[in-house]
């Protein structure tokens, strides 16, 4: 799910580009503000921060006494994204092997849907190898697929979410070009 | 999470932060995005090539997962569902996957049928007319 979120950070501004002039400052704060925003990546509790949408409020600079930097508290609107188990997503298959197909599901590259949980499904091996089952269309690369969120795993390491889908529900599976 | 109780958004337990938070559905990030990166495209510095790559994959993925494209229907789609008493998690995830018939609307949240809130088959099935409407006229 994608979620509207409201953040409370510190921006620090080095004291050499702390220039004359409030446009320039407030410039300089967004700029920093969004290289530290994208390099933060992710969280375990907001998820992936994908944008900034707002900088809604800059509040009193504070020195740093031994730097000379200057620390700034700063209030701004973003948007994250955030799988929670039993939700239910739809996303495109990128990968198929012989335990299962990984799927690109918003900005998480490698959901994992294991052929366990794909009930009725059998793997058939080839140059473009695919899941079938009989009433179904099948399950291959660049096909969207819908599917329940089984589980997450957050990887502080990495800053990634592991996730792990399924298609034990009702009206879970491949998507027909023609529903979209 | 609070408490003890486990994580299940079948059953809308998200977290007390995530079921006040505001949800954005598919076509409500797709546009917001991509406003952002014409905003991007414009600004004098090679900002384009600085996108993080969650921005970029997300991006790609709301464009490809959006049954709303034009921006009158997105507000009408959102303006709709929320005339039935939905928490913003469930009008996300119907507007979303806009299931056809009530028996998949509940299959897909099933949290609309407990709680106590009972939307009723016929209210449900108002809902998805209304959608399919959009979609039509879109």
């Amino acid at each position: 799910m994608f979620l509207k979120v409201q953040l409370a950070w510190n921006v620090i501004i080095a004291a050499e580009n702390l220039k004359p002039g409030s446009l320039m400052l407030q410039r300089a704060i967004l700029i920093r503000l969004l290289s530290d925003f994208s390099a933060k990546k992710a969280t375990k509790d907001l998820g992936y921060f994908l944008a900034v949408t707002t900088l809604d409020k800059i509040g009193e600079g504070k020195v740093r006494q031994h730097t000379g930097d200057v620390l700034f508290p700063v209030v701004f609107s973003a948007v994250t994204f955030k799988m929670f188990k039993g939700e239910v997503l739809e996303g495109t298959v990128h990968k198929v092997l012989k335990h299962g197909v990984f799927m690109r599901i918003g900005p998480i590259e490698n959901a994992y849907l294991s052929s366990s949980k794909m009930p009725g499904y059998e793997y058939v091996l080839g140059e473009n190898p695919y899941f079938m089952n009989q009433k179904m269309p099948k399950i291959a690369k660049d096909v969207k697929v819908r599917v329940v969120v089984i589980g997450t795993k957050w990887m502080e390491a990495e800053r990634e979410f592991q996730a792990l889908v399924g298609l034990e529900g009702d009206y879970l599976g491949p998507i027909s070009p023609s529903d979209m | 999470m609070s408490g003890e109780e486990e994580e299940n958004a079948a059953e809308l337990k998200i977290g007390d932060e995530f079921l006040k938070a505001k949800c954005l559905m598919n076509c409500e990030v797709s546009l917001i995005l991509e406003h952002k990166y014409e905003q991007l495209q414009q600004s004098s510095d090679d900002a384009v090539n600085q996108v993080s790559q969650v921005f970029e994959k997300s991006l790609q993925y709301v464009k490809r997962f959006s049954r709303y494209k034009n921006p009158d229907a997105v507000r009408q789609v959102r303006e709709i569902l929320a005339r039935y008493q939905l928490a913003e998690f469930e009008l996300c995830v119907l507007g979303n996957l806009c299931p056809e018939t009530v028996e998949e609307a509940i299959a897909m949240v099933p949290s609309i049928k407990t709680r106590g809130r009972a939307q009723d088959d016929e209210a449900i099935e108002k809902m998805l007319n209304d959608l399919s409407l959009i979609k039509k006229f879109e």
